[in-house]
């Protein structure tokens, strides 16, 4: 008895010994050491001819250490996923040498032992899980390293402790959320025990709480267990709390260093394609204008410590303390329920006490929208926020007819859709609706084909149809060489504009949009407002869009609806609703940085034009109040 | 149309059924629906059916949610013993109007092949309902390892077949957005001609294939990302085990089929 204890304690102290060992090589050693690496592929055409060679990675050479944090930015096409692939010897160097934890990946023998110990969490939540049960789908990984069942239980309830999952452990894994399906394929990375985690855009399709979550849980592992952390992301803020940067331009890495120092330099990285985040956005801008010194601008870590040198700045130069509060008169009467009401009977749409259930009448049903009154108005940009599942979606779908509404009724220039006469179809022509990822919807030959296609079957001739195509295609701002290409062979960003041209070419007046810049990177997602922006302010298309990113909504809306669990909970100007951060943070959303400013210097007593919210207006204001 | 596939949809709960080592309930199972092919006896499709009755009852899985998923194939059901009706000739007609006649072979081998799918189908759904994909997986693994030695890829199978269950309600809910896109840009799959119709389907397949093809892309991607290498050492999380039950449930499933047989032969 007293023996076996004895040899438990002995074997305990085995375990520990590597630990200790490692602890002490963490200093010097490189987890992570890649040297000239070059990656190419042939790009072939649909005979199997090769076309081209795609250079994806050129001669790189980054080394990183153990429990480094790095974020890894570039636009889409950079070749930022293909360089962590092969951190994780899923795609192999064409020359040059990739090696993990001392082991070089081109050796096969140690493949498995590379990917245990650098794990990879992809960008779709929905690919990447194998299993039918949380806790089976944690497991999937260990068992694969033929680990004892003890042991595979040990893992499972720890990685599912550290993501938070442990409630749902034994839940169905199609029944997650889509924060949750992420979190649980970290779990699944977790529970092999790895000494680096590499997230492919891990955090690119979830909302602002579900990135937040993956966030802290990322932050957690590299502080409380050093782990080493790679983060492939768009969001240039996710790059911020890194400990180094690279910044990649076609295939190779153009800059590198703390985000102090890769932020500063502005040039750099709209040359590659990328945007500042908003904060060092305004630092840029108060530097230039000689408001902020360099080393002051250099201590700010964040909005709230700007926001109060700016106002004391303000105060130092003698401003006087006056309450004027402006922009109230005109943009503040516009959500008037009753006025909206008028307005969208006459010409809009107007919904009147709308509810919308889902599978009504069955034991599972679900309210997604309750008693929600609204209108839409002709040229309006509309920009709908809030949580998911607060309903977002199913709005839009209403808008366009997909959905009728369980309860309720909506009237389209003033006509009931419930009435059985109601065209239907015209309200469908009239209000386009682009869903999520409308890329995925993609079916012919040809773009012209698949543009054509809504035309065609609403009865039009078949001239008359391209006329349309052709109108759309312009529109969304692609060239006309592109006509007999195929859908399928364009680039995320084309992929996206070829859908909204189908859709448009149905000479909408309405357009709904659900995310549209999902997935993009910042300039093209830029690209895209701004193209949304023109259709709206040219050709007079009213604009609906849902949106995650507040910074988005504030540049390019004109009107927020903030929504949760199924009702419209403020709806009103971009900065009357922007104005209220309280009311916003308590529903999960937050305010762009600029809008802060401005409120923080207002209090301070400036005269600032609140109304004024994109980031050009804002920065004029700044300037006028404080230079 | 797509919510409705309820079938082979695992059904969370905790009942008798569900505790049942998986390769327990592949052979009672397989015991149940080879035994329906011998019945040619009212009386015996009357035991079969308290057995069925039996096992859903205890299974937890609510009546209305089975018979919901079975919905599609009643209509294959159906056909298939509408023809059955028709097409067996026999000696003695019992209606006939022109080129259509029901004989009294026609007419009982109608009504057993009914029987028998209208049990069967439960039957199947029943181990899909209780067990995840996974247990069957394995459950199937452990039992057809003896083919590995003649070649098959028993493990590939069982992992193709695991990750297919798992994917269905992706690819439904992707078929429905696929759908109402396509609607919202002025198609409205209710109307036309059949030709018509069909053609009208273009639109939907060819976005799920290429959804279909990109998924399991991805999936492969992660699969390998996660050391994944075929069944080779590969361990379990939850290793298959026999308990109590199980013996108590094989040994009636034996008893089960050897006296419905028995009385099949002597009825």
């Amino acid at each position: 008895m007293a023996g076996r204890r004895l040899a438990a304690g002995r074997n305990d102290l085995r375990f520990s010994c590597p630990i200790i060992a490692e602890r002490r090589e963490r200093v010097i050693m490189k987890l992570i050491e890649i040297k000239n690496l070059i990656f190419e592929y042939f790009r072939r055409d649909s005979e199997g001819a090769v076309e081209e060679m795609v250079e994806a990675l050129k001669d790189i050479s980054i080394g990183v250490q153990q429990g480094e944090w790095i974020a890894i930015l570039g636009q889409n096409g950079s070749g930022k996923s293909t360089l962590a692939k092969q951190i994780n010897a899923l795609l192999l160097p064409a020359s040059g040498s990739v090696v993990v934890d001392g082991m070089d990946t081109s050796e096969e023998e140690l493949r498995l032992q590379i990917r245990q110990c650098a794990g990879m969490v992809f960008q779709n939540p929905e690919n990447q899980i194998v299993g039918n049960l949380v806790e089976e789908d944690t497991a999937f990984g260990p068992e694969n390293l033929g680990l004892s069942v003890e042991e595979l239980w040990n893992r499972v309830n720890d990685a599912l402790s550290v993501t938070g999952l442990e409630e749902y452990h034994a839940s169905q894994t199609s029944r997650l959320s889509g924060g949750q399906k992420q979190r649980l394929a970290i779990a699944g990375v977790l529970a092999m025990e790895p000494k680096c985690i590499v997230l492919d855009e891990a955090t690119a399709m979830l909302d602002p709480e579900g990135r937040q979550q993956v966030q802290k849980i990322v932050r957690w592992l590299q502080k409380e267990r050093g782990m080493t952390v790679i983060q492939i992301t768009h969001h240039m803020e996710e790059a911020l709390a890194a400990d180094r940067v690279f910044v990649m331009k076609q295939g190779s890495v153009a800059a590198s260093g703390t985000p102090d120092q890769i932020f500063g330099r502005k040039e750099l990285l709209e040359e590659c394609g990328l945007c500042l985040p908003q904060l060092y956005q305004y630092l840029y801008f108060l530097r230039g204008q000689g408001i902020l010194s360099e080393r002051e601008a250099g201590r700010i870590r964040n909005v709230e410590e700007l926001s109060s040198v700016l106002c004391r700045r303000y105060l130092e130069k003698g401003g006087e303390i006056e309450k004027r509060v402006r922009g109230r008169g005109n943009a503040g009467n516009l959500s008037t329920a009753e006025e909206q009401r008028y307005r969208c009977l006459t010409e809009g749409i107007w919904l009147d006490h709308v509810s919308y259930i889902y599978d009504k009448g069955f034991a599972h049903e679900r309210t997604a929208l309750s008693d929600i009154s609204l209108g839409i108005g002709r040229g309006e940009f509309v920009t709908v926020i809030g949580r998911t599942g607060s309903g977002k979606s199913t709005l839009t779908q209403l808008l366009n007819g997909l959905y009728q509404p369980s309860e309720g009724k909506l009237y389209f220039n003033g006509v009931d859709s419930s009435e059985p006469d109601f065209p239907v179809k015209l309200l469908r022509q009239k209000v386009g609706l682009v869903m999520q990822y409308p890329e995925h919807q993609l079916f012919a030959d040809t773009v012209e084909a698949d543009v054509c296609f809504g035309p065609e079957h609403s009865g039009l001739s078949k001239l008359e149809a391209q006329k349309r195509a052709y109108e759309a295609i312009a529109a969304v701002g692609l060239p006309d060489t592109i006509y007999d290409a195929s859908p399928f062979q364009l680039s995320g960003g084309q992929k996206r504009r070829v859908a909204i041209a189908g859709v448009l070419a149905m000479q909408p007046e309405y357009m709904v949009l659900d995310e549209p810049a999902a997935g993009l990177d910042p300039r093209m997602a830029a690209e895209l407002f701004g193209m949304l922006r023109r259709l709206c302010d040219r050709d007079g298309i009213t604009i609906v869009t849902v949106s995650h990113s507040m910074e988005d909504a504030a540049e390019y809306a004109d009107r927020i609806l903030v929504m949760d669990r199924g009702v419209v909970r403020m709806d009103g100007a971009v900065w009357e609703v922007f104005g209220q951060p309280t009311e916003l943070e308590k529903l999960g959303m937050s305010v762009p940085a600029g809008i802060t400013l401005l409120k923080g210097l207002s209090q301070a007593g400036a005269d600032v034009e609140l109304s004024r919210c994109r980031q050009m207006e804002i920065c004029e204001e700044l300037a006028r109040v404080l230079s | 149309m797509g919510k409705d596939i309820t079938i082979g949809q695992y059904y969370p709960a905790d009942s008798f059924i569900h505790r049942l080592d998986p390769r327990t309930k592949l052979a009672g199972m397989v015991v149940y629906v080879t035994t329906l092919f011998f019945l040619r006896d009212l009386r015996l499709f009357a035991v079969a059916f308290i057995l069925l009755a039996a096992a859903v009852a205890l299974s937890k899985v609510p009546l209305r949610y089975m018979l919901r998923g079975m919905r599609p194939l009643a209509w294959m059901l159906a056909l298939s013993v509408l023809f059955t009706l028709f097409s067996v000739t026999g000696t003695t007609v019992l209606w006939q109007w022109h080129f259509l006649k029901i004989t009294e072979t026609g007419l009982t081998t109608a009504i057993y092949l009914g029987l028998r799918l209208c049990f069967m189908i439960p039957g199947t759904c029943l181990l899909t309902y209780t067990t995840t994909p996974t247990a069957i997986t394995d459950g199937m693994e452990k039992m057809l390892g003896w083919m590995n030695k003649l070649g098959v890829p028993v493990h590939e199978l069982a992992m193709v077949m695991s990750l297919a269950l798992r994917f269905i309600p992706v690819l439904t809910e992707e078929l429905h957005r696929i759908m109402k896109a396509q609607t919202a840009r002025g198609i409205d799959f209710q109307e036309g001609s059949l030709p018509q119709r069909v053609r009208k389907l273009i639109p939907l397949v060819i976005p799920l294939f290429v959804s279909a093809i990109r998924r399991s892309d991805e999936l492969a991607m992660a699969m390998d990302a996660r050391c994944y290498h075929g069944g080779e050492g590969r361990t379990n999380l939850k290793p298959l085990q026999y308990r109590g039950r199980d013996r108590m449930l094989q040994a009636g499933m034996a008893v089960y089929m050897i006296g419905m047989l028995y009385l099949s032969v002597k009825l």
